[in-house]
């Protein structure tokens, strides 16, 4: 079975999850730890980072659906960066770059969340 | 569509998202100068509709001196959709308008106005003069519409002709754009069936390992929020009969569960709003509308509903379209299957563990029951158990106190298993523990009673009757603590009942002491101590075989050896309940005096 590693890096008052490997029905729930466990911490500026991602399935981006508003509602996002075209391809397919704000590289989503603190 | 080169649409923020999505188009070239084959060259040269639209506009425009203009593609039949403006405030514009008889030959549209054509105010407001159909192997594409000229002149039979040739010089272009853009969109509609076939078959993987109703509901969840990207939904599954909600987002009331019971006479996905059109769906409809509810998708597994599925409006817009339904049914049945087959797993091994319990309780049981009958001088004993399917709590014994003096007992502990048993158990211990100890029956049954009594704190009891039957003078001491009284068969033919002692053992600590009875047995005389069983006994209506019957039955049996009383007795019974299951245990004890 393919695998799948989450992780985890703090800076700066923004949390970065690197996801590595498959995300599928299978590895879905981890992902989903690791965002309740931001969640619980009360780290509500997140950035996944996808360099390393080889798949997502729809169950995989359930997960990033299932955690964002809770995120924004708490002023918070989750910005998705480094993606590789097929998994691209995968976000764009289901309408995700509507709702989610994806960079090609992490320093953008960081100078993002670093304009937003400052205002 | 993966982001241009220059990631374009990187770094888009919600509010920008609906025009940051589409990758930038270039602008069209325009120096009016263009000369007509090297506007041929570059519009042929391109296969970028966007482009080749806005070069035939702003070309024309450029040759026309016109300073305002559009271009308008056909999408539906009569739905057009504007995909170039120049001059043109678009935000009071209509992106996508319906035109009927559309104009094969180019026009003014001062003409047309006064043809009560719908749309074409649509034209006039925005001051637009002509309208250039795009045509393309014969067949209306699109319509070019251009302002006054800023020289003032109108449009001459020269323009015209000079307008329609450019836009003929690039049909060609405009019809192989438009065949790649539907390639593009027939590639993207087979890439997005995939990743719904993608989607079922990654849950139907996991679902197979999962068994766990909790986890697939779950997993179901991801994929309606990921796949198809329901902002709200209620899941509800079957629970032997209610209907219980299961998961929602929002969370919703449980109040709502007698209604959505209504929806399982569905018999397909459908929308909610055609529900709440219907009459005995309207109370439903209505509120699950409230609730922004869109859709709702039976969970079926051969053709009966076991769950349901409500999806609300989509976080990407847009509408659900028929195919998503059958889509989100698929999602749901395969679920389902699971979700099932975890329940079915899940009762299977509850139901191995009661057996093995049961298994553990009849094992018990039997052990306590005496292996061999004592050999009583100038008495005839036979005894007979028979366990039902749950194990009732039945004992007896019969052991030898001293060499003339023999322990008989008889007892039914209440409930079944292997509570029953234990507590069987726990009487067994005392009896075999105070028998021999020089004590009186009535004392030695309170000593019981205050033990069990103490053990099970009044939630169990037992009914118990036990006697010692001494062979020199050939009596019965006895208490009956609440038991089936003794039937003793005279060989008169009278019946006495042995009912004296006092209340059932396990209740209350022993507060008045119990009597002892006592009875002499003249040679052929019969003592059957029984359990309810017997008397309980019940034919298929439910009738009980009753004292009564058993006591006419021993009465005509009463001649026969111990044994065969036994054996004859078994057989009426047997004759009463026919295939009715046996209930509760069945046990008999026989005495009979030689």
């Amino acid at each position: 079975m393919a695998d799948f590693k989450i992780n985890h890096r703090e800076g700066e008052g923004v949390y970065v999850i690197e996801l590595k490997g498959y995300l599928d029905a299978h590895t879905a729930p981890e992902l989903e730890n690791a965002f309740q466990r931001l969640l619980n911490e009360k780290k509500f500026n997140i950035i996944v980072n996808c360099r390393e991602l080889a798949y997502i399935s729809s169950a995989g981006l359930g997960v990033f659906m299932a955690y964002i508003e809770d995120v924004r509602k708490n002023k918070g996002d989750i910005k998705l960066t480094n993606m590789s075209a097929k998994v691209y391809n995968v976000f764009d397919l289901l309408g995700f770059p509507l709702l989610y704000e994806i960079y090609k590289e992490e320093k953008e989503a960081l100078s993002k969340f670093k304009t937003i603190q400052k205002a | 569509m993966f982001p241009s080169p220059e990631g374009k649409f990187f770094g888009i923020t919600k509010s920008e998202a609906n025009t940051a999505v589409k990758p930038r188009r270039r602008e069209g070239i325009s120096p009016d100068s263009l000369p007509l084959f090297e506007f041929s060259n570059v519009v042929n040269s391109s296969l970028d509709l966007q482009f080749i639209l806005s070069t035939v506009l702003l070309t024309t425009m450029g040759k026309m001196l016109v300073a305002k203009g559009m271009v308008l593609l056909r999408k539906e039949e009569h739905r057009f959709e504007v995909v170039a403006a120049k001059g043109i405030d678009q935000a009071s514009f209509p992106k996508a308008f319906s035109i009927e008889k559309t104009p094969r030959a180019i026009c003014k549209v001062d003409k047309l106005a006064s043809s009560r054509l719908p749309w074409i105010d649509t034209f006039v407001i925005q001051n637009q003069k002509l309208l250039v159909p795009i045509l393309s192997e014969g067949k209306v594409v699109g319509l070019m519409s251009l302002g006054e000229r800023m020289s003032g002149t109108k449009y001459s039979a020269m323009d015209t002709h000079l307008i329609q040739s450019l836009v003929n010089l690039s049909g060609s272009a405009i019809a192989k754009a438009l065949i790649i853009d539907q390639l593009k969109e027939a590639n993207r509609s087979i890439d997005r069936k995939y990743q719904e076939l993608n989607t079922l078959f990654d849950l139907s993987k996991e679902f197979n390992v999962g068994l766990d109703a909790e986890k697939v509901v779950r997993l179901l969840t991801f994929a309606l929020l990921g796949q198809v990207g329901a902002s709200k939904y209620i899941i509800c599954l079957r629970n032997h009969s209610t209907l219980q909600i299961v998961a929602a987002r929002p969370n919703v009331e449980r109040t709502m569960d007698p209604l959505l019971e209504q929806l399982c006479e569905i018999r397909k996905a459908e929308f909610i709003s055609d529900l709440a059109r219907q009459k005995r769906f309207r109370e439903p409809g209505v509120l699950l509308q409230q609730k922004g509810m869109t859709a709702v998708i039976p969970m079926q597994m051969q053709s009966q509903i076991k769950g349901l599925i409500l999806v609300g409006e989509r976080l990407r817009g847009g509408n659900y379209s028929k195919v998503d339904l059958e889509f989100i049914s698929s999602l749901g049945n395969l679920a389902i299957i699971s979700i099932e087959n975890a329940r079915l797993f899940k009762e299977a091994i509850e139901k191995q563990r009661m057996e093995d319990e049961l298994k553990i309780a009849r094992e018990i049981q039997q052990g306590l029951l005496p292996e061999d009958l004592p050999h009583i001088q100038g008495f005839e004993i036979a005894a007979i158990n028979i366990p039902s399917k749950q194990v009732g709590g039945d004992y007896y014994d019969a052991l030898a106190r001293s060499e003339r003096e023999f322990v008989i007992a008889i007892g039914d502990v209440s409930g079944k298993g292997t509570p029953a048993a234990l507590l069987m158990a726990n009487v067994q211990a005392a009896l075999r523990t105070l028998v021999p100890i020089e004590s009186s029956l009535p004392k030695a049954t309170a000593q019981i009673n205050d033990l069990t009594s103490s053990n099970t704190r009044g939630a169990k009891f037992i009914t118990f009757f036990w006697g010692i039957l001494d062979v020199g003078s050939r009596t019965l001491r006895y208490v009956n603590a609440g038991h089936n009284p003794p039937l003793l068969l005279r060989t008169d033919g009278s019946v006495e009942r042995l009912e004296v002692g006092g209340l059932i053992l396990g209740i209350i600590k022993t507060q008045t002491p119990y009597q002892e009875g006592s009875v002499r047995f003249q040679s052929g005389d019969t003592l059957v101590m029984y359990t309810d069983g017997v008397s309980e006994a019940m034919d298929s209506e439910g009738r009980d075989f009753t004292e009564e019957r058993l006591e006419v039955a021993l009465k005509r049996y009463a001649n026969l050896p111990a044994n065969e009383i036994i054996h004859r007795v078994q057989q009426e019974l047997e004759t009463h309940t026919k295939d009715t299951p046996q209930s509760d245990d069945i046990t008999m004890v026989v005495i009979k005096a030689l």
